[in-house]
């Protein structure tokens, strides 16, 4: 709650950074993270739901978020995934 | 062991003579908000508390005169879903194990959830649940139709009247539970396992894995998948041990969870499907290996789906340095029909395997490939003990030699009663006749080959689509994919299995549109959503054709195997198609060989390409 602006600035940079998401989808998903486009929604990479509750578990693990299993379906792509993370990091921030 | 008459009279006696050890330990994920968030909890329950509890639950249900009824349960874990198992068998009535019908409200139209269809086609009156969960049973109950079905909270205090239970009479044939594990969504099959199947299984479960009262088993399966229910929960019970469990998600979330247990609790025998183990290949790091201590697990059991001897070995080279010793990976066969396991190898040595020539294989014989030619690596599922089996050839049920691939038919006491209230599918399932007239047995719809003792299971005559240990039956997906448009609700569509690496789904569906390609893109990552949200599994390739591509036969039935092998060959082509890469590289092979691939239009984008 009293996180102070540049703490708060400096865990949305470096709490959630993009290539960090990009090769956990990329190992979950069995390819390389350079072949995976942001803006694509991830089940035309065959994304299914073993993949996206992997992602729930590192997102708890590496940054205590918990989020509901469905995320993946709900923020398709890297590009929405990424925008909503760094929104609810912000948040947990804040009230934390 | 064989004393007992009823699975019921057996857990009376175990419940009585260990009364104050723990039958089941549940690791609950702690939840967000909680003073230790993401963490594992254990929670204990003791031979008298399983006993007490189902006495209650046993009491209230003969109030409802449930004997020889169907009760549905629907439990989130094992904790409240053993009380209520054991529950329904104090009370003489048919437990049947389901899902939560979770989503089925957010479900893709046209999809029906695989619990709504249960409840159907077992016709039970009465569901029983936790407090937590009634809410939202209640709703679907409500929604799906069901009004007229009691729901119960077991878990509400001050439920039954444990005084009150009366010991039924139940007889080994009578059912014990209905194990929804096989049939599609559209056509459910609830297989009827008998007590005396049961005990049959447990007995040969004992035989194959050595276990005796010392052995722990347990793991992530969930309670209504078979080997969950048979090997994880019920076979500890059978011995007077204890079975560990946590939920799936809590495993796939992290998968050391499941590693960790094992150490932590003495499990010596457990596993599941083998995509468990590359999930813990791929995501167990070096560090949290160097902190497990696995050498009192001793079967480490494989099975549910197509076993790779890969994956075997790769994970037994990994786990060495954690204490995994040389012999515990244990590939084993079985089914539901079968109550549960057929087959096994001997604990403690390793597994069989044998190099098959992949054109002989194809001729439905077991060789040795010839020089120059491709090899496929055959894991052996081990001994089958007790049962009588047969390699048969499907077509004309004539019995085959070893070293021949055919269907395997089994015969004896652990294979089920049958389809429930299905007489003519079980007919035909559960009493093949060989030619010579000799009948009475269960024709598996699996395909094999017996040498020198070992059963090496090759494949499916069945079109199921094993993934993830997940049965995905085509007619369901193509109903599915229908669903998603308009532009696809008037077209064939086939869906199937192919090898690439491992077991991929393939889509392929008609499509009326001559627009953009750009939009049939759009239609396809709906079809690849839909797929990998409902289905649960990865949905990599998806081919959108012309109308007219999909074949079928006169009567109008599609023709599955055939659009595999045209797709294999590389003569199924979209107006739009996405390919998994490793599907590319199976059925684009010849592109490839031939530079065709250079010559087609650049993909769009990465995952895309159309043409």
């Amino acid at each position: 709650m009293n996180a102070p602006m540049t703490r708060h600035g400096s865990a949305l940079d470096h709490a959630l950074p993009r290539g960090w998401l990009l090769d956990r989808i990329a190992l979950y998903l069995g390819r390389s993270a350079d072949t995976i486009d942001p803006a694509v929604p991830l089940a035309e990479y065959g994304m299914d739901s073993v993949c996206a509750l992997s992602l729930c578990g590192d997102l708890e693990e590496e940054f205590g978020l918990f989020v509901e299993p469905t995320l993946l379906w709900d923020y398709p792509t890297v590009d929405s995934l990424v925008g909503y993370l760094a929104a609810e990091l912000a948040g947990a921030d804040e009230e934390g | 062991m064989s004393s007992f008459a009823t699975f019921t009279e057996l857990v009376l006696d175990r419940t009585a003579e260990f009364a104050d050890e723990d039958v089941h330990i549940h690791l609950a994920e702690a939840p967000a908000g909680s003073a230790a968030p993401g963490t594992l909890a254990a929670e204990h329950l003791t031979y008298r508390e399983l006993d007490a509890a189902a006495r209650r639950i046993a009491a209230r249900l003969q109030l409802h005169g449930v004997e020889g009824q169907p009760v549905l349960l629907l439990y989130p874990d094992t904790m409240g879903f053993l009380k209520a198992f054991i529950g329904c068998l104090y009370a003489g009535a048919i437990a049947v194990p389901a899902p939560l019908p979770e989503g089925s409200a957010h479900s893709a139209k046209g999809k029906l959830s695989r619990t709504t269809s249960m409840i159907g086609d077992c016709g039970a009156k009465l569901v029983l649940t936790d407090r937590a969960s009634a809410p939202d049973i209640a709703l679907w109950l409500a929604t799906a139709g069901h009004q007229d079905v009691v729901c119960l909270a077991t878990d509400t205090p001050g439920f039954g009247d444990a005084g009150a239970w009366r010991e039924p009479s139940v007889r080994p044939d009578d059912l014990a539970f209905l194990q929804y594990t096989s049939g599609s969504v559209a056509n459910p099959r609830g297989v009827m396992v008998s007590h005396r199947n049961l005990l049959a299984n447990q007995a040969a479960l004992a035989r194959l894995l050595g276990t005796t009262r010392e052995d722990r088993l347990g793991g992530w399966l969930p309670h209504f998948h078979d080997m969950g229910l048979i090997a994880h929960l019920l076979h500890p019970l059978w011995l007077g041990s204890a079975s560990v469990q946590m939920t799936p998600s809590a495993f796939i979330k992290r998968p050391v969870r499941w590693l960790k247990a094992i150490d932590d609790y003495g499990v010596t025998a457990g596993g599941g499907p083998n995509f468990c183990y590359d999930l813990c290949l791929r995501r167990v790091t070096d560090e949290q290996i160097a902190s497990l201590d696995l050498s009192r697990w001793r079967i480490a059991l494989n099975g549910a789906e197509p076993v790779r001897a890969d994956t075997l070995d790769a994970f037994a080279e990994r786990f060495a340095p954690a204490g995994l010793k040389a012999g515990t990976m244990y590939p084993c066969y079985g089914l539901a029909e079968a109550t549960l396991v057929v087959s096994g190898g001997t604990s403690g040595t390793p597994y069989r395997r044998r190099e098959a020539g992949k054109a002989a294989l194809e001729r439905d014989t077991l060789a040795e490939a010839a020089a120059g030619q491709e090899s496929r690596t055959l894991v052996g599922s081990g001994r089958v003990l007790d049962f009588d089996v047969r390699i048969v050839d499907p077509a004309v049920h004539r019995e085959l030699p070893d070293g021949a691939v055919g269907e395997i038919w089994l015969r004896g006491d652990s294979v089920a009663r049958g389809y429930w209230q299905r007489p003519e599918e079980s007919a035909a399932t559960f009493d093949g006749t060989l030619r010579d007239g000799d009948g009475g047995w269960l024709r598996t719809g699996d395909l094999g080959v017996l040498d020198d003792g070992e059963l090496y299971v090759t494949g499916r005559l069945k079109e199921v689509v094993i993934l993830n240990g997940r049965n995905v039956y085509p007619q369901d997906v193509e109903h599915a994919v229908r669903a998603v448009d308009p532009q696809l609700a008037s077209g064939a569509g086939a869906a199937f299995g192919v090898e690439a690496g491992r077991e991929q789904l393939v889509v392929v569906q008609e499509v009326r549109h001559d627009g953009d390609p750009r939009e049939l893109r759009a239609l396809a990552q709906r079809v690849q959503a839909m797929i990998g949200k409902e289905f649960n599994v990865p949905a990599g390739t998806v081919l959108l054709v012309r109308p007219g591509t999909v074949r079928r036969t006169t009567s109008g039935k599609v023709q599955r195997t055939l659009m595999r092998e045209l797709f294999l060959a590389g003569e199924v082509r979209g107006a739009y198609e996405v390919l998994d890469p490793a599907v590319r590289a199976v059925a684009r092979a010849r592109d490839t060989l031939l530079g065709e691939d250079l010559l087609q239009p650049a993909p769009a984008a990465p995952g895309g390409r159309p043409w």
